[in-house]
């Protein structure tokens, strides 16, 4: 019988269509193999992470960086802490480079998230991937390929006044024949040099 | 249409074709004028004496309705005017007789699921409009519904007769109930025609209602009819005569209350249906009972809560399709209740859903009315508006929920958004599930 | 391994979706005795909205429904795949994907049911293209009202929006009313093109129906409508249970057993999750297993009666392999805001061309403009630009609010040599092979896809479209049919115009396999019309027994 069972990560790395491609089958494959019941080591893995805890002192300084490359006042502080494990647990590195970027702004007395993002890629281009990181849990509530937050997450606080996030609408039966407000074009410039988007298979 | 559980004393599927089939246009229509017709139909409705008379599916006043009381399921009869099965062969004096003194044409005694100890207080004016609307604006249908069985010694309907003795009945009006002042028109249409307190006021061992506790709110075969007195506390003190109204008018009012279950039948069958100045009449009696205090509430049930805004931080785990473990409360909550009700609670914008917060379900002392508002959902028809949650009952197409789960979901909801936490159990959501009158 | 144990029902129904559990709801109703057999386990809602939550690639809809392993299903439409291998010039446009559990793929259908034209029924008659079915719209359309009494489907008034096939009743639900999204998208398309944009038919309440709550427009239809506002083939396995008929879940059936004649089936046998094997006897026989496993369980249980697999004899089973594909492309309109994702997601489509004479040279499309959420994208795509702060805020809300997704249904067409076939190299865990698809796109349908491409481009100038991402290449829409093909001779055909096979007078198909031609309407609801016409053969023949 063993033989008839795929082994989903072998199969895995024999199939190379393209990286994108690849990179989603690796995390589907992770998912599964937790799904299934056989993923003890990776479990016990995330629980090592979390055994490491970030003193207060990274988290505050996780939450100094994050309002300024948001550029608001307020976040969320358990959101911070959750978004900085998962950050920190996909790529160890991150918690340096957060480090980075708060030397950053101790050195410069920067006024915009875009100053400082511009700034960070100019000194060290791997920085760039770091603001992602920061921007993709904030605005979109995902660190480690997984959901930190959903509803909770920023893109859904800028964009209420128009839609809600699925699952979560509460404007009554009908609510979508109103008027939604309208958008200006926006002026303002990009802080990082452009990436490729990717948009990920179902 | 799946099977269709009702409860207990309103209940009335075919609500939505009964009133439609009543214009007085039968044969016998000629032989009493229209304007008394027309007074007989706004009473029964008044009455809502269809709710009783009719079952679930089944043809207006036809009878059939298992009614759930303490001793026995009670069956109401049929009062279409068919000569052998219904009550075609009543004079008017037969009428009279049964209406307000619950006496059956046969001599035998009415049982008081009949609130003729209500009725009692209709003027002769007012029966007779009933009788001739009943005589020919009701269609005759040819059934015979089930026989009552009851319980010893209420199964003999002569004991009927001692209760009679014991029962308070109210004093008949006199006049012509149309020229009341607006304080005895509310009286008149709370007590002779819509029995507020045959739910409302609690029942003494003989189920005959407690006069000095009148509308100090009483259980209800699941329910809980709660306190309407006057009571600023523990019954409806704060609310204004408009709200009232507004409630009684529509089954809802935006952070205050809505009706569900029997009282949503109620208002859909008999309330929505009054003229303005009726419900004004009812509404201004009704606030001016005087207040009873409640041994569990002691702060008003439509003060408690807020919206509750908390960051969703969540796990990022999916389970397996067959994966059916329990959630927590909170999850329960948002998996089933979130999506219409805001995660904070708030309820739609357009409030067709409620806001869980500053709402008389969640705000009372007991958990009974959420429960079974869980259970049984919210099917209402007022005021041109169709209501509808869908339960989530052991029959639920959306989602079934299991007596624990029903029991974290009502504690998270109380304690989050309401008046806090009363322990609901696994037992007591189980004991609300059987109470739940399964008809025919 | 085998605790043969027995069970025997007058009717016996592979599959618990739309297709099997309506037949069961409308059997035990008539006081049929009838057991369903479901490869995949009990499911319940409230477990999907929170993996729906939970669940990082968001578009994914397979996503939430993480599968059993004795049933598996497709985890994603990514080729190479782990469950469906598909292969040929076009594998990437066959890849399907769909759900083994109670209620079937209806738990993430978007609730479109559309009746299919008369003339897709008689396509090689009228334009000498493919192949005709063996009935005709009219033997249908009594069911297709059935099947949407049973839905609870909404529609436009016919006459004032005429979809093309003729009505005898009015839809059961008054239309959804449209967004604001769609009302300009209407509009557009009205005053600027020679088309038109239709109120798509939906199963979806417009007003509380069969005791499930009205449309709240959470946006969700796929993957999961968290109200229960959108009918799923769930709803018809409650109402069938209450009705008497008996549901068994993870039973996974793996060999049909006939007579010495091969003429009747006597049995099905089925896997539990321990591979405990179980027989089942019944009169009649339904394999109502999606297009896929249908095809699958036909060939799974060849044997020496029937070495090719069973209803065979004309070596059609799995074969003429048919899907809509799709053409499908994503642009920032240059006009108002129209923030999609405000309502259920497909409410409005073009469908100009459904039908015509070049029906003869080119297949036929609609197209759906996509109501949905771009949040989520407009942030992804912000980001990767290289913004932050304020600016990516601004950039999201521009983005989300003018976001154009439009995508095709092309009509496929029967090819034999597009084939599904069991797999040499992957088993599942009880041993059964995986099945694995040839396929190459029909000439017919790269035309139509062409034609598609011309279209959007001619929408994406009108509405001054930037930043086109056209999807590459093809893509499946999870609607494939013809594995059973239906016609009127045994030779070249599996089942006849009553969905039985020509092989085995009381084995009956009920799925998509047995279409002789796709059309481009979603194919739920024909699929549940010729269930529910399938149920009134068996009522009649058992009745009148």
């Amino acid at each position: 019988m063993a033989t008839d069972q795929r082994c989903f990560p072998a199969d895995i790395h024999l199939s190379t269509p393209n990286s994108a491609r690849l990179n989603r089958l690796m995390r589907m494959s992770r998912r599964d193999v937790l799904l299934a019941g056989m993923g003890a080591a990776l479990v016990s893995g995330t629980g090592n992470v979390f055994a490491a805890t970030p003193d207060d002192a990274d988290i505050a300084t996780f939450m100094t960086v994050s309002q300024r490359l948001t550029d608001r006042d307020t976040l969320d502080p358990r959101i911070g802490h959750a978004l900085f494990m998962g950050i920190v647990h996909a790529v160890p590195t991150r918690r340096d480079q957060v480090n980075q970027l708060h030397e950053l702004m101790t050195k410069n007395s920067f006024t915009s998230a875009r100053e400082l993002a511009r700034a960070a890629e100019q000194a060290d281009p791997g920085l760039k991937d770091a603001i992602h990181d920061i921007m993709t849990g904030w605005y979109r509530g995902l660190a480690d390929h997984k959901v930190v937050v959903y509803r909770s997450a920023l893109m859904f606080d800028i964009t209420k006044d128009a839609v809600y996030p699925k699952t979560y609408a509460s404007g009554g039966p009908f609510y979508w024949t109103k008027t939604p407000p309208e958008v200006a074009l926006p002026t303002g410039e990009p802080a990082l040099s452009p990436s490729t988007f990717v948009v990920e298979p179902t | 249409m799946p099977d269709i559980t009702r409860n207990i004393l309103w209940s009335v599927l075919a609500a939505g074709t009964a009133f439609a089939s009543l214009p007085a246009s039968s044969a016998h229509a000629d032989d009493a004028p229209a304007d008394l017709l027309a007074r007989g139909e706004y009473l029964a409705t008044a009455g809502d004496c269809v709710a009783c008379h009719t079952a679930p599916g089944g043809k207006p006043f036809a009878g059939g309705l298992k009614i759930a009381t303490p001793m026995g399921d009670v069956v109401s009869t049929n009062i279409t005017p068919d000569p052998d099965h219904g009550i075609g062969k009543y004079t008017e004096e037969d009428f009279e007789k049964s209406l307000r003194q619950g006496i059956r044409r046969d001599g035998s005694h009415l049982y008081p699921a009949m609130p003729y100890v209500s009725y009692s207080g209709l003027t002769d004016g007012d029966v007779k409009a009933l009788y001739a609307w009943f005589m020919h604006g009701v269609k005759p249908v040819a059934v015979t519904p089930p026989a009552t069985s009851l319980n010893f010694p209420a199964n003999m309907r002569v004991a009927m007769a001692a209760w009679n003795m014991l029962a308070s009945n109210t004093p008949p009006e006199s006049g012509d109930s149309a020229t009341f002042d607006k304080m005895r028109r509310g009286r008149y249409l709370a007590n002779a025609l819509e029995h507020c307190g045959t739910c409302h006021t609690p029942r003494n061992m003989m189920l005959s209602e407690e006069q000095d506790s009148y509308l100090a709110g009483a259980p209800l075969v699941g329910w809980y009819a709660p306190n309407i007195t006057s009571s600023k506390t523990s019954g409806i003190g704060n609310w204004s005569e408009d709200t009232l109204v507004q409630y009684l008018h529509t089954g809802h009012v935006d952070g205050l209350s809505q009706a569900a279950g029997p009282m949503g039948e109620a208002v859909e069958h008999s309330t929505s249906h009054l003229t303005d100045a009726d419900l004004h009449a009812l509404a201004a009696y009704i606030l001016q009972v005087p207040a009873k205090e409640d041994s569990t509430e002691h702060k008003p049930r439509e003060s408690f809560g807020q919206p509750v805004e908390a960051a969703d931080v969540r796990s990022g785990d999916l389970t397996r399709i067959d994966d059916l473990s329990e959630m927590s409360g909170q999850y329960i909550y948002d998996a089933n209740c979130a999506a219409c009700h805001g995660p904070n609670g708030a309820g739609t914008s357009d409030h067709y859903a409620p806001s869980l917060f500053h709402n008389s379900v969640t705000g009372a002392g007991r958990p009974d009315n959420l429960i079974m508002t869980i259970l049984n959902g919210v099917d209402r028809t007022a005021d041109g508006q169709h209501v509808h949650m869908p339960g989530f009952d052991h029959d639920s197409d959306v989602q079934r929920l299991s007596d624990s789960e029903i029991a974290s979901v009502t504690n998270y909801v109380m304690t989050t958004f309401g008046s806090g936490d009363h322990a609901a159990t696994p037992e007591q959501v189980a004991k609300l599930r059987k109470d739940i009158a399964k008809t025919p | 391994m085998s605790s043969e144990q027995s069970l025997s029902a007058d009717v016996v129904i592979v599959g618990s979706g739309v297709a099997g559990s309506s037949i069961a709801n409308e059997l035990a109703r008539a006081g049929i005795s009838v057991i369903v057999l479901e490869a995949g386990p009990r499911v319940d809602r409230q477990h999907f909205v929170e993996n729906f939550r939970n669940l990082e690639n968001k578009p994914s809809y397979q996503g939430p429904f993480p599968s059993v392993p004795w049933a598996i299903h497709p985890p994603n439409q990514i080729t190479p795949n782990e469950y469906l291998h598909t292969t040929g010039p076009d594998a990437e446009a066959y890849q399907q994907v769909y759900l083994r559990m109670m209620g079937g793929t209806t738990w993430h259908w978007a609730g479109c049911a559309w009746r299919y034209l008369p003339s897709d029924f008689e396509l090689k008659t009228r334009y000498g293209q493919g192949r005709d079915w063996a009935l005709k719209y009219d033997d249908l359309e009594p069911f297709y009202y059935q099947a949407e009494v049973m839905m609870g489907v909404c529609g436009p008034d016919p006459s004032v929006e005429d979809l093309g096939s003729p009505r005898k009743q009015p839809y059961p639900m008054e239309a959804l009313p449209i967004s604001y999204a769609a009302r300009q998208f209407r509009q557009l398309i009205s005053e600027k093109t020679p088309w038109r944009v239709v109120h798509e038919p939906q199963a979806r309440n417009t007003r509380p129906y069969d005791s499930r709550p009205t449309c709240e427009g959470h946006n969700n239809c796929m993957p999961i409508c968290p109200i229960g506002a959108m009918y799923n083939g769930s709803y018809s396995v409650y109402h069938a249970e209450a009705a008497g008929a008996k549901f068994v879940p993870n039973a996974v059936v793996y060999r049909i057993e006939r007579d010495s004649a091969n003429k009747r089936v006597t049995a099905v046998h089925y896997y539990d999750p321990d591979k405990g094997s179980h027989r089942v006897t019944g009169k009649y026989f339904v394999i109502a297993a999606h297009c896929i496993e249908t095809a699958k369980l036909l060939l799974v249980s060849a044997d020496d009666q029937s070495p090719d697999g069973i209803a065979n004899s004309s070596g059609h089973v799995g074969r003429n392999m048919m899907d809509h594909t799709g053409v499908q492309v994503s642009f920032i309109s240059g006009d108002k805001a129209l923030w999609p994702g405000r309502g259920p997601l497909e409410t409005n489509v073009i469908d100009n061309f459904r039908d015509g004479d070049w029906r003869n040279t080119r297949g036929a499309y609609l197209v759906h403009m996509v109501d949905d959420n771009q949040v989520d994208l407009a942030t992804a795509l912000a980001i990767s630009k290289g913004y932050v702060g304020r600016e990516l805020e601004e950039q999201i809300r521009y983005l989300a609010s003018h976001t154009v997704r439009l995508f095709s249904h092309n009509e496929g067409i029967a090819d034999p040599e597009n084939r599904l076939t069991l797999s040499q190299t992957h088993k599942d865990v009880l041993g059964i092979p995986h099945p694995e698809v040839y396929y190459k796109l029909p000439e017919y349908t790269v035309k139509s896809c062409e034609h598609t491409r011309g279209m959007f481009r001619e929408l994406i100038g009108l509405m001054h479209g930037t930043d086109e991402q056209w999807t590459p290449g093809y893509f499946p829409q999870d609607h494939p049919a013809g594995s059973t093909i239906m016609g009127t001779d045994p030779k070249d055909s599996v089942v006849d115009g009553f969905c039985r096979t020509h092989d085995h007078e009381n084995l009956f198909m009920a799925s998509s396999s047995v279409f002789s031609s796709v059309g481009t309407g979603n194919i739920t609801l024909t699929v549940a019309a010729l269930a529910l016409r399938v149920a009134d053969t068996l009522k009649k023949e058992l009745v009148h027994a």
